[in-house]
């Protein structure tokens, strides 16, 4: 079973749409004891991040996602504001991040030609793939929906994923093992938000 | 367990169809009356080539000098859109009317644009208003009667009909024909311009008003507008040969038509209704009139519709996602639209209707054919 | 790199799709179940849904078809019409939909931008700034259909939301609304100037040139259509439509 982390910050029911959709088995939660059963995690979540690791925790979640990840390594998904959240720390906020991944999350300060590009980053961008992985499979030719104000950066080369550019190249997908984040919006993103989503949901099963 | 069901020698239809009989050799009904049933409708030869030609010059002479010369029907799936095609090769000059019952799926709506846009026609579309046609398709389901197409036809055609005569466009083309739809078991549906008993069905199991839903009158139907209006209904598809295959891959080839699943991929409703209500709840699969036509019009083989009768009728995952569609389209929830959906089986003939009426005109226009050699059929 | 959105905007009345002229005579187009399942279909960039009933009439969304419709979506949505607290704001965020546009509460209490910014996350709170041009004088932002007139000058307004937090800006023109003749380039490129934020132009657009050159001329992030998406041909036939993605991406 896949639970959706439900931090009450965005759209968890978006991303249990798609997930039923592609005929996988999702449950939304913010129950400990539930996460301690989940056999693969997906942590979506828009808005601040100080107000995401605050009710990460407040809800007394901390822990069993801790344990899920990196005691039982069950495969896990972050998306968005769920990708920074693994992270170290966010310029966004004062708190830690979870510090699954060694990765920061920073302030987009872009232009193109001297002209300042708009931020947030929000609408229809490709990424490329840095690194052979069965969650981009079938995926060489993409379009994904952003909306971030700030983006990640991995310190360790080889846990990139895929880079996009909007201004500059960033980091918009990472993994490490069992670890994955994308800043996009897979269930948000038509035929290939689908194929990614039903490649990570998969890869679970095999 | 399901009974086993005696099946023509010739077509595909069994005893589903109650009132079946079959001769000495097995061969059902519907395969000896076939020629009777098309003789002076139906020609995919040489002399329907003769006909079509002396029905163009004849319409397209009474158009000129119009802004069109008849109004074609179009809904997206492969009759109309193959006539559409043979109507522009043809050079008419149709105007377009699409009624939009609120079920249109994304291909019907692209096989439209496509064909409109090569054509260079233009499209005038009737949107039913959709709260009543909700009200009125979930009074349909609620009155167990086997034709629950007949909220969405009715109004197809009714829309039709009233926008031809009040625009005073008297030459309907319709996609009616012989070739893949010749089959009828009368006890499977009634018909769908009954509007008796369509209102009946309404009162009953209706909860709003219809204001707007366009209603037509068996005066109107069959008395007003074929003779005082002189509208005429034409399936010009009956003079032609009309090979589904064929057309299909015409329509793919010449505006790159996509085809659907299977028949009726252009509403969900329709095919949630024929896929699963009709089979699961009468028994009724439509596959074996639609093949039996086919086979009778020498389009396939018998062994090739049991081929295709043995495959099922929806997939799992697919009849899961439009049946929760149909519910939320239809504004009820799951559990509702189960309870729906187990309503009672009724009879047409459980509520008021003109079965006598239509029994009365069928009989003077078979006296009309027979003693007077009328062939009085501006609706077949 | 970053592609500039092509985006049907759908207005809902009394429970159905409308298309109006100039903000008048709502024509019936249909249930917004089927037309947004359509639109999901052709893989629409993004939709925005505004309900132009529930602010005039003083009544709260309609929650249940939020909710329907969002989950035939694939793509982003964004709903207006009516939201004026945070509670609500929250009960659509969480049915599935990722943008909610203030109009005339914008106006009316712009300090739930801000509060609604810091909760929801800006990229999630869009303006929607309906203007109109008098016979005489300048362009002015209205609020309520268009008939109340607040007397903002636009670039002002677009500038003092973003002040107060918001993600993004539709620029909605009235005189243009339905005529499908092109947008009005001058407006636009004035309020992008004017903020850093995307912004959305919305009101006369007829064919995707005109999406080409508000987007190239004006640098507009977005461009949004209704008549152009819902109907088709001299007759004006409701029929759903959205280009090809190859197609779209020949024009910007």
């Amino acid at each position: 079973m896949i639970t959706i982390v439900d931090l009450d910050m965005g759209n968890v029911k978006s991303v249990l749409n798609m997930v039923r959709h592609l005929r996988h088995d999702a449950t939304i939660s913010r129950d400990p004891q539930e996460l301690g059963r989940a056999t693969a995690l997906i942590l979506p979540g828009v808005g601040a991040f100080d107000e995401g690791m605050t009710r990460i925790d407040e809800s007394g979640l901390r822990e069993s996602l801790d344990q899920a990840v990196l005691e039982r390594s069950i495969p896990v998904l972050g998306i968005c504001l769920g990708m920074q959240l693994m992270t170290l720390s966010s310029e966004e906020g004062q708190l830690p991040g979870l510090g699954w991944i060694k990765a920061r999350t920073l302030k987009f300060q872009v232009s193109n030609f001297d002209r300042p590009l708009p931020i947030p980053h929000m609408g229809w961008n490709t990424i490329s793939g840095a690194k052979p992985s069965p969650v981009l499979s079938g995926l060489d030719e993409n379009r994904f929906y952003f909306v971030h104000s700030y983006h990640v950066q991995c310190d360790q080369p080889e846990d990139v994923l895929a880079t996009t550019h909007y201004g500059q190249e960033f980091h918009s997908a990472f993994q490490q093992e069992n670890i994955h984040g994308v800043q996009f919006h897979p269930e948000k993103s038509h035929q290939f938000g689908k194929r990614l989503l039903n490649n990570f949901c998969e890869a679970i099963h095999a | 367990m399901k009974k086993e069901f005696r099946v023509c020698t010739r077509c595909v239809m069994d005893e589903s169809d109650e009132a079946i009989t079959f001769d000495e050799n097995g061969v059902c009904n519907h395969c000896r009356d076939f020629p009777q049933r098309t003789e002076g409708i139906w020609y995919p030869g040489q002399e329907g080539q003769a006909r079509l030609a002396r029905l163009t010059t004849s319409i397209q002479e009474q158009g000129r000098g119009k802004e069109y010369d008849c109004i074609l029907g179009l809904s997206g799936g492969l009759d109309s859109s193959y006539l559409a095609i043979k109507l522009f090769e043809l050079g008419f000059r149709p105007l377009v009317v699409h009624v939009d019952g609120g079920w249109n799926t994304e291909l019907a709506v692209k096989n439209i644009e496509k064909i409109v846009s090569h054509c260079g026609w233009h499209l005038h579309t009737h949107v039913i208003d959709w709260r009543e046609m909700r009200d009125l398709q979930l009074a349909y389901l609620k009155s167990g009667i086997s034709n629950q197409d007949v909220p969405q036809d009715h109004a197809f055609f009714g829309s039709l009909y009233h926008f031809a005569v009040r625009n005073g466009i008297r030459h309907v083309m319709s996609g009616g024909n012989i070739a893949t739809e010749s089959v009828v078991p009368p006890l499977w549906h009634w018909s769908a311009m009954d509007s008796t008993n369509l209102k009946a069905i309404h009162k009953k199991f209706g909860k709003i008003p219809l204001k707007s839903y366009p209603t037509i009158s068996f005066f109107q139907m069959y008395v007003e507008y074929p003779f005082i209006r002189k509208m005429k209904n034409i399936r010009p598809l009956n003079l032609m040969p009309y090979v589904k295959k064929e057309a299909l891959q015409e329509l793919q080839d010449k505006i790159g038509y996509r085809s659907y699943d299977r028949k009726h991929g252009e509403s969900v409703f329709t095919k949630f209704f024929q896929n699963h209500w009709l089979p699961e709840k009468y028994g009724y699969d439509k596959r074996r009139i639609h093949f039996s036509s086919m086979i009778l019009s020498g389009q396939m083989t018998r062994d090739e519709a049991l081929a295709e009768l043995a495959e099922p009728l929806y997939d799992p995952r697919e009849l899961e996602r439009d049946k929760q569609y149909v519910a939320k389209k239809l504004g009820v929830s799951d559990d509702e639209f189960a309870e729906i959906l187990a309503a009672p089986r009724h009879s047409y003939r459980d509520f008021p209707n003109m079965e006598r009426q239509y029994a009365l005109m069928k009989s003077m226009q078979r006296f009309a054919a027979g003693k007077l050699k009328l062939r009085i059929k501006n609706y077949s | 790199m970053l592609e500039a959105r092509a985006i049907p905007a759908l207005l809902l009345q009394d429970g159905g799709l409308v298309k109006t002229v100039k903000f008048k005579d709502p024509r019936y187009i249909g249930d917004p179940i089927n037309a947004i399942r359509i639109f999901n279909e052709k893989e629409v960039d993004e939709l925005m849904f505004l309900d132009i009933d529930a602010s005039a009439a003083g009544r709260e969304p309609d929650f249940d078809l939020i909710e329907d419709i969002a989950s035939e979506c694939f793509m982003p949505l964004c709903y207006g019409g009516g939201v004026t607290s945070i509670a609500q704001m929250r009960r659509i965020f969480r049915s599935g939909v990722e943008k909610i546009s203030l109009g005339s509460t914008a106006v009316e209490n712009p300090d739930l931008i801000t509060e609604a910014s810091r909760i929801f996350g800006k990229q999630s709170i869009v303006v929607t700034i309906d203007v109109k041009k008098p016979r005489f004088g300048s362009v002015r932002v209205h609020t309520l259909n268009g008939r109340n007139k607040t007397g903002h000058d636009p670039c002002d307004f677009a500038r003092r939301v973003e002040a107060y937090g918001a993600g993004e800006i539709v620029i909605n023109n009235i005189d243009r609304d339905g005529v499908m003749q092109g947008y009005d380039i001058e407006l636009m490129t004035r309020i992008t100037k004017a903020v850093a934020i995307p912004v959305i132009a919305l009101g006369g657009c007829g064919n995707l040139q005109h999406m080409a050159e508000v987007v190239m001329e004006a640098h507009v992030q977005a461009a949004a259509a209704g008549s152009m998406f819902v109907f088709f041909g001299p007759l004006n036939g409701v029929l759903i439509n959205y280009p090809e993605y190859s197609e779209l991406r020949k024009y910007f």
